[in-house]
């Protein structure tokens, strides 16, 4: 007996240290904060995975005057959103590298046929319906534009502490019920100071509270609009105590991703 | 060396042909109607060659011919030919590979020739330079001369007035005071006497005066008074000549309806004038120079050798004409394939050929002949009857072999003429010749031997042209331009073609340029190589000769295009698909619905007639197809390489040295492999191939992988928006932009 508990606790062993491995090669495909901070004056991102491997994935890059900012949410997470997540930060830097003049929508088009490809998606029942909702950015630092194109993902803006929400198209990158179409895209001309969040669904969903019940989307908009005025490393601090307060004891049930980002 | 293009002004009927490229692949059709001014054409290229014009070249209005030629050369040819010391023009030069000369005639019909086009802008600039120096030089001069003049005048004026102030008063003192003997009582005349012979003295101390600053300034402008007055000598006789020159160029003296007599007067003080201005102007620049020094102060001697200096640097460096003549000598051959000369005769003394004389009739000919079989003199006095006559016995036979590679015309199945010569000495009976080597020439015919000129025209020009061509071919010696005006007009149909085929054999060693009115001398898959000539009124033979180009061939008249309408069949100038509408040539069938679509989508009002090739490389035969019928068209070609090669091609050819403006081009952005491609992805899913697959490739690479009815499926996608049931709505912002930046491209070619 003790000898096969010994046995499984080396393989889960093995497996941990696999997956911590997987970790760090996941890590490695994001922007580190060093990379980051050369691209943005002010920001913060909260990451805080379910697993040991997330399903998250936030992106930023800088290529000519354009600042492309975007988060993933792939389906499920641990292993399975992990490789998605990867397979969708290379789909995302291949496109961006190989465009000179970007359009956002465009990029989630594209996007969204290679993951098909990959995943071998034609529309039967058959198929396995793994897709990622994304919300993507794009700021033309020449003339002060973001467009913004989402896949299931909204974009929240808040300037002069109004809040803002751009919805985002209602399929995802992947295969969806209904036939594809194209991805709209939307144009906002930034000021100074405005503030832009993209995040994931984990942090709305999580249950918790005084009466186990889901944070919400409502609660997670007024929140940072209460938070707004606040430097962003303030900002951060505030969602990660107010996340672990809601959470409390309760499991958390998703991988959690928030980007914020002051002009 | 080759020629690239020409221009010719103030020829016969050509008041100015432009710049007009020979074509790239060397061969150059003039096509139009009888006196159309194809021959002047010729006969121009040929002028500028030697030099030499008659009067009936000359227009009415007795504009004087210039006929100008750009030569493409290697690049760094220029700075390795060109003997200078002017360090400046050669680097200028350096990097140049175009050449441009003009020859310009005189009035009494010598010419000279001029660098132009860059190099002779750079070098006229320079000249102009030295002029507007020397022009301020001679101001000075001129200033000084004339201040000379004048003082001197005012001198000889002024002692005029002294003498007249002297004698006055010396008849005023004889008045009053030297009355001798008389001794008279003093009245008020007597005062008043006395008051004008003070007065008098007063004019005369004051005319001295002036006499004596006058002699002073005279006296500061002795040093150079010599040279001036030399000076003023030379500029004197050079304006008389020039004056002369003048008022014989303006024809005042030179008239066709002159006598013949009076012309040759006319022409002889023309060039004795010319003559010497040259010689002068370089003593008069001298001379203003040295005045101009002796003015500054200088002494002589200095003045002297500042003027020696500036002269020698002033011939030191090239001018236009120099250059030109330097770079003349390196040009083609022009040659004009003309009957005297160039038909094979019958018989042709061997020292006619070895003294060069150009005279005699066949010369050219005997001489081709001569060069094409590989001999010189040394081959004719070989000693050995037996080894002469076998030698040119294999002779015979190979040159027969090499000609009937051209000339396919078979009176029966196999009765092809045969080439012979045969070396031959005069008997007694030709006393001064007698015992003196010549060559006869004989074309047999199974068995019948007949002398060339009893041969039919046809046979004997088509031999004498082959000759022509396969020894200026084998010269080894400077490129040559061969002018050949209606090549076999007494040949059959095949045998025209058969000339065709001989220039296309030598047309890498030697340029063509040929009229003809003969549908068979036009190669209908080479259209670029026309230039049709016609008059700019079509009625109106007094009317100057219109040149133009391939791409011009729209503005030519039917008569002009007649030779192309009969092998081409006439153009469907009354249907839509004509020369009302702009036409369009698409790469294929697939492309020509696409876009038949997209025009469709976006409401497309203006006149567009889109033709399909059947694939790419039928493009050229389409564009030769409106080329020949005068139709105006443009062609649409994809990123594709081959594609792109086909295009660079049409335009090297067919349109070489055309203007921007007249690109008869839309090339699509390298993102475009083909029509379908300006869909995008999704819209092609959904609109050609109606599947949901991930596609992450081109949408034409995607077709072509998976072998899809390319054809078929863009008909239908043209059927579903014709009949409205895809609209633009239907497609996404990435297609729209695409099509739109495509109609936009075809709108601006309309």
């Amino acid at each position: 007996m003790s000898s096969k508990t010994n046995t499984c606790s080396l393989e889960d062993n093995e497996y941990l240290s696999g997956l911590r491995y997987a970790r760090m090669i996941q890590r490695s495909l994001m922007p580190e904060p060093s990379a980051m901070e050369k691209i943005l004056n002010d920001y913060f991102v909260l990451n805080l995975p379910k697993d040991i491997v997330t399903g998250d994935f936030y992106y930023v890059h800088q290529k000519d005057k354009y600042t492309f900012l975007a988060i993933g949410d792939c389906t499920g997470h641990g292993v399975p959103g992990a490789l998605l997540s990867i397979l969708g930060i290379s789909f995302l830097n291949e496109i961006i590298q190989s465009i000179t003049i970007p359009h956002a929508n465009r990029i989630l088009n594209t996007m969204r046929e290679k993951v098909m490809k990959a995943l071998r998606q034609t529309g039967q029942i058959y198929e396995t319906k793994d897709s990622i909702d994304m919300s993507l950015c794009i700021i033309d630092q020449e003339h002060q534009i973001l467009q913004y194109a989402g896949a299931n993902r909204p974009l929240l803006f808040i300037r002069d502490g109004n809040l803002s929400i751009y919805q985002p198209d209602k399929m995802p990158i992947g295969v969806a019920p209904i036939i594809e179409h194209s991805f709209k895209v939307t144009e906002i001309e930034l000021r100074s100071n405005d503030l832009i969040y993209l995040f994931s669904d984990g942090y709305a969903d999580q249950f918790g509270g005084p009466k186990n019940k889901k944070f919400k989307y409502r609660r997670f908009r007024d929140h940072l609009v209460a938070i707004q005025h606040l430097p962003m490393q303030e900002q951060y601090q505030s969602l990660m105590t107010t996340f672990k307060k809601w959470k409390g004891d309760t499991v958390q049930i998703d991988d959690v991703l928030v980007m914020g980002i002051k002009i | 060396m080759r020629l690239s293009a020409f221009r010719i002004q103030n020829f016969r009927s050509i008041i100015d042909s432009n710049w007009h490229n020979f074509s790239p692949d060397n061969i150059t059709c003039l096509i139009g109607q009888n006196e159309s001014g194809k021959t002047s054409i010729l006969q121009a290229l040929h002028a500028f060659h030697h030099g030499i014009i008659s009067e009936d070249i000359l227009r009415s209005d007795m504009s004087l011919p210039i006929v100008s030629c750009r030569f493409q050369v290697p690049e760094g040819w220029l700075s390795d030919t060109v003997e200078t010391t002017d360090k400046a023009l050669l680097e200028y030069i350096t990097s140049l590979n175009t050449i441009e000369i003009d020859r310009q005639w005189n009035a009494d019909l010598s010419s000279q020739l001029l660098v132009s086009g860059e190099i002779g802008h750079y070098l006229k600039s320079i000249e102009l330079e030295l002029k507007a120096h020397f022009d301020k030089l001679i101001q000075v001069c001129q200033h000084k001369y004339d201040l000379l003049i004048t003082t001197q005048q005012t001198i000889n004026n002024i002692k005029k007035n002294c003498q007249e102030i002297k004698f006055k008063l010396s008849q005023a003192s004889s008045n009053g005071f030297s009355i001798s003997g008389l001794k008279r009582k003093f009245t008020a005349k007597d005062s008043g006497d006395k008051a004008d012979v003070s007065a008098l003295k007063i004019e005369l101390s004051s005319c001295e005066n002036q006499l004596k600053q006058k002699n002073q300034q005279l006296e500061e402008l002795s040093p150079f008074e010599k040279e001036l007055t030399k000076w003023n000598t030379i500029q004197k006789y050079l304006q008389e000549c020039q004056a002369s020159i003048k008022a014989i160029e303006l024809g005042a003296i030179i008239n066709p309806l002159h006598d013949k007599k009076e012309d040759t007067v006319s022409k002889h003080n023309w060039s004795d004038l010319h003559e010497k201005i040259i010689r002068n102007e370089d003593l008069y620049h001298r001379q203003t120079i040295l005045c101009s020094e002796l003015i500054n102060g200088k002494p002589y001697s200095q003045a002297e050798q500042v003027a020696y200096k500036t002269i020698m640097e002033k011939n030191k460096s090239m001018g236009r004409e120099q250059l030109g003549q330097q770079l003349f000598e390196k040009t083609p051959a022009f040659q004009l394939f003309e009957d005297f000369g160039s038909l094979l005769p019958n018989r042709i003394d061997l020292d006619d050929i070895i003294t060069e004389n150009k005279h005699v009739e066949g010369y050219k000919a005997a001489r081709n002949f001569l060069i094409i079989a590989g001999l010189d003199y040394g081959f004719f006095i070989q000693p050995s009857n037996r080894i002469l006559k076998q030698t040119i016995e294999n002779l015979n036979t190979s040159l027969t072999l090499q000609f009937h590679e051209f000339w396919q015309q078979n009176i029966s199945n196999d009765n092809k003429i045969r080439i012979n010569f045969e070396l031959n000495h005069y008997d007694a009976s030709h006393y001064e010749k007698a015992g003196k080597p010549y060559l006869e020439f004989w074309i047999k015919d199974e068995g019948e031997r007949l002398y060339p000129k009893q041969r039919s025209r046809g046979v004997r020009w088509f031999l004498s042209f082959y000759l022509e061509l396969k020894a200026s071919a084998l010269m080894d010696n400077l490129d040559s331009i061969l002018l050949v005006d209606e090549p076999g007009v007494s040949l059959h149909a095949r045998a025209q073609e058969d000339v065709l085929k001989v220039f296309d054999n030598v047309k890498d060693r030697i340029q063509i340029m040929y009229s003809t009115h003969s549908p068979h001398l036009v190669d209908t898959h080479k259209l670029h190589r026309l230039l049709a000539v016609q008059r700019k009124n079509d009625n109106n033979r007094m009317s100057a000769s219109l040149v133009l180009k391939p791409s011009q061939l729209t503005d030519a008249s039917p008569d002009t295009l007649s030779p192309l309408n009969r092998i081409m069949g006439n153009p469907l100038r009354t249907d839509d698909f004509s020369a009302h509408l702009h036409n369009l040539i698409v790469n294929d069938i697939g492309t020509f619905y696409f876009i038949k679509a997209v025009l469709k989508l976006v409401d497309f009002d203006q006149k567009l007639h889109l033709i399909p090739s059947t694939d790419v490389s039928s493009i050229p035969l389409m564009c030769n197809i409106l080329l020949g019928w005068g139709m105006p068209f443009s062609i649409l070609v994809f990123s594709q390489l081959h594609e792109r090669q086909i295009a660079d091609k049409i335009k090297t050819r067919m349109f070489p040295g055309d203007e921007p403006k007249d690109d008869h081009f839309i090339i699509m952005p390298k993102k475009f492999n083909n029509a379908e491609d300006l869909l995008s992805t999704l819209d092609f899913k959904k609109h050609i191939i109606k599947n949901r697959e991930g596609i992450t490739v081109k949408n034409s690479i995607y077709i072509e992988e998976r072998e899809l009815p390319r054809n078929f499926m863009m008909s239908q996608y043209l059927e579903r928006v014709t009949s409205g049931k895809v609209t633009l709505k239907d497609h996404d912002d990435e297609s729209i932009e695409n099509m739109k930046a495509l109609v936009k491209a075809i709108k601006e070619i309309c």
